[in-house]
């Protein structure tokens, strides 16, 4: 519910300055046990930090893709984020539960390019949490596969 | 006979060993099936993936509405057309496109997404002017969607029943698989612990065996000894620790040659030796020596090959205690030896007394005729004095008478002598003459018996070079019967006109006494011969004597552990008495 009003604020902010667009538009907005109320990032914030590549298949795809984007303990690290869970939401209402021991386990990235291109709202993007599936036979697996999730635009961390 | 057998035997386990790893490899080939059929792809959740698609068109559906009404954002219209828009390109994407092409929408979705693109400007452009149709131009979409998801629904459930059926079917072969490996494996467990309970009955008859033998090795009364074929002692009992005086402890490991010297011996090494080789050997009565002042024993020893079923792995010596027999038969060799010194003891008296017979025989014969010879001479001087006298009668002087008398005594007297001599002869041979032994100052004895020489034959001429002190270990009684004897022979056979010469002195450990005179020596025939009894040499005739004096001479010097012998001389004859000198002087 709170996250579909912070959808409605987001697309309210959005849609408020319409010239504004581009990579200043605020595409993912971190939420619960961090060092601030509320932290929000556009794509330009999320490039300038340190960016990992990874290339992996896909269960959605055929064959492999070379993702670009931020690793996600960096990007939970650097607000202050402290629980078990980070709840995942999407802009299609796609809400999943990620571990925390994840990000830790593996580098997970939230993608925000895919072969060099960047992800699109009408495709997979703006951001896309990729598992390092090729890497890891245990990652080949549909509980993992759930994870893997695409429009994403809220974290919410427990 | 017996490896066809045991072949045959092992047939079953290993029938038995082989289905097992055959069903075995069968299970393990369906499970790995199983394993890499179980995995779940996620283009097979394609019931979530319609039902997301349809949330999504009615979503937008209803946002278009709204538009409509005016009462919603441009920005919203523009997000719910690309979350459509994005389900669309997810669809069209590899997996998911060929799922829909299998469930028969590919062209519908085609169409679609054409629609989609052509409905595009009316989604993008200001909501009052686009939103207008837009609604009625979504409502295809989710009729679409809800369509795919039910066919979705009911191709994933075909394929989830399909694909349960088969692992039931991979999962049941691999049951009667397991089935049968477990009824392999019984049969394989019934045979090893058959197998097992056979060897462990083999095992106890074995050590039965073992335990008797050993009981029979333990307690027997022969030592019992054997070795490897390099030759160290693998066994040692009892009775063979008795016998060698080394317990088994010390035995065992070692070369039997460390043990005892007896093994060391060439038979025995040799016994040994051909039993590893194969050959049996009995020794009889060896004598094994043992530490110490312990008796030696005398063993009868046998030693045999030791055999396995084909080859020699050592040899088992016996040794039997066969000291009492062995001394048995000593005693009986010793019982014969001395009946057989009795025997010959006697024999020896018997000889002696037919000896001692004989000569008492020959003693009267000579003694006869010797009288015959001897007497006749003297009788007759006596006679013929006596005679004489008696026709004399009272014409006869004094002078005369007594020249007469004193001829006929001294005729007499030598009869007496002849008597005597013959009678001490006698008594030497038939052994009833001792000897005493003193050291005797034989230098007097000579000139004593010199002395008396010279009274009886005043014409003799007897020279005496003795020195004083000659001693002698003897009986002075018969080195003076000796010496008279040896000096009167010398004075009776010297030449006319010549002497006697009689020289003393020591000679090594003796004091010898060389009696010589000149004249005819003793002929080469006679020598060998003079010394015996009544023997009278070829120049004793016309002389008077019995013939024992030389006889008696020698005898008595033998008796007192001296001699009298002739010795070789070119002029005459020489005598020589020799006599022991005391221990004392004698150096």
């Amino acid at each position: 519910m709170r996250n579909k009003l912070a959808l409605w604020l987001a697309t309210a902010l959005l849609t408020a300055g319409p010239v504004a667009g581009g990579d200043t538009e605020t595409i993912l907005r971190i939420t619960g046990s961090i060092d601030q109320p509320a932290a929000t990032f556009d794509l330009e914030s999320l490039r300038a930090m340190p960016q990992t590549t990874l290339v992996t298949s896909t269960v959605v795809t055929d064959g492999t893709h070379r993702f670009t984007g931020v690793l996600m303990r960096d990007l939970l690290d650097s607000v202050g984020a402290s629980g078990d869970i980070v709840v995942a939401t999407a802009l299609n209402d796609y809400i999943v539960d990620l571990p925390m021991s994840d990000f830790h386990d593996y580098d997970v990235i939230l993608a925000h390019a895919m072969d060099g291109a960047p992800l699109e709202r009408d495709d997979k993007g703006p951001l896309w949490i990729v598992y390092p599936r090729d890497d890891h036979a245990e990652l080949q697996d549909i509980r993992y596969d759930y994870r893997w999730v695409w429009h994403l635009s809220g974290l919410e961390v427990r | 006979m017996r490896r066809g057998g045991s072949a045959l035997w092992l047939a079953p386990p290993l029938v038995a060993v082989a289905a097992f790893a055959l069903l075995l490899a069968f299970s393990l080939v369906r499970m790995i099936h199983v394993e890499n059929d179980m995995r779940v792809d996620a283009e097979q959740n394609m019931l979530w993936v319609m039902h997301q698609s349809e949330v999504a068109a009615r979503r937008l559906s209803e946002t278009a509405l709204l538009a409509e009404l005016d009462k919603a954002e441009a920005g919203e219209l523009a997000l719910r057309f690309d979350i459509l828009r994005s389900r669309f390109l997810l669809l069209n994407d590899g997996p998911q496109r060929r799922f829909v092409d299998r469930i028969g929408l590919g062209e519908d979705l085609d169409k679609l997404t054409a629609l989609l693109d052509r409905i595009e400007p009316q989604a993008t452009a200001p909501p009052q002017e686009g939103a207008q149709g837009l609604h009625a131009a979504l409502a295809p979409f989710a009729q679409f969607f809800a369509r795919a998801a039910n066919k979705s629904m009911i191709v994933e459930w075909n394929e989830l029943g399909g694909r349960l059926e088969t692992y039931r079917d991979q999962l049941r072969k691999t049951i009667v698989a397991l089935i049968g490996i477990m009824l392999v494996g019984g049969v394989l467990t019934a045979a090893l612990f058959l197998a097992l309970r056979h060897s462990r009955q083999r095992n106890r008859m074995l050590r039965q065996a073992r335990d008797f033998s050993g009981l029979l090795i333990a307690s027997s009364g022969e030592g019992i000894a054997a070795v490897d074929s390099a030759g160290n002692c693998t066994l040692w009992n009892e009775a063979m620790a008795d016998m060698v005086g080394r317990p088994a402890q010390q035995a065992i490991g070692r070369p039997l040659s460390d043990l005892a010297g007896f093994f060391d011996l060439a038979p025995i090494r040799t016994g040994v030796a051909r039993a590893l080789g194969g050959d049996s050997t009995q020794l009889r009565l060896q004598p094994l020596f043992r530490a110490q002042d312990a008796p030696p024993l005398h063993v009868d020893l046998r030693v045999y090959p030791m055999l396995d079923e084909e080859s020699i792995v050592g040899a088992i010596l016996f040794l039997h205690d066969a000291s009492d027999r062995h001394a048995a038969q000593r005693k009986d060799a010793e019982t014969r030896e001395r009946l057989e010194q009795l025997v010959g003891e006697r024999t020896r008296k018997l000889n002696d007394a037919l000896q001692r017979e004989r000569s008492a025989t020959d003693l009267y014969r000579n003694f006869a005729a010797m009288i015959s010879h001897q007497f006749r001479t003297p009788l007759a001087v006596a006679d013929s004095a006596l005679q004489r006298l008696l026709r004399r009668g009272e014409r006869a002087n004094p002078d005369e008478v007594a020249e007469r008398a004193t001829r006929a005594r001294s005729a007499i007297a030598g009869l007496t002598r002849l008597v005597e001599s013959t009678l001490d002869a006698a008594r030497i041979e038939s052994g009833q003459i001792d000897a005493r032994r003193e050291s005797c100052d034989m230098a007097a004895l000579l000139h004593t018996v010199c002395d008396q020489q010279r009274a009886a034959a005043p014409d003799a001429r007897i020279q005496v070079a003795a020195e004083r002190g000659m001693i002698a270990l003897c009986d002075p009684v018969h080195v003076e019967q000796v010496l008279k004897n040896l000096i009167s022979n010398a004075v009776c056979y010297a030449a006319p006109q010549t002497g006697v010469t009689v020289t003393m002195g020591r000679d090594g450990g003796q004091v010898v006494c060389d009696v010589h005179n000149a004249g005819t020596p003793i002929a080469e025939a006679d020598r060998p011969r003079i010394f015996e009894r009544n023997f009278r040499g070829a120049n004793s005739v016309g002389a008077p004597g019995t013939g024992v004096g030389l006889f008696i001479a020698r005898t008595l010097a033998r008796m007192q552990g001296g001699d009298v012998v002739l010795r070789p001389c070119d002029s005459g004859t020489i005598f020589r008495l020799s006599l022991p000198r005391p221990e004392s002087e004698a150096s």
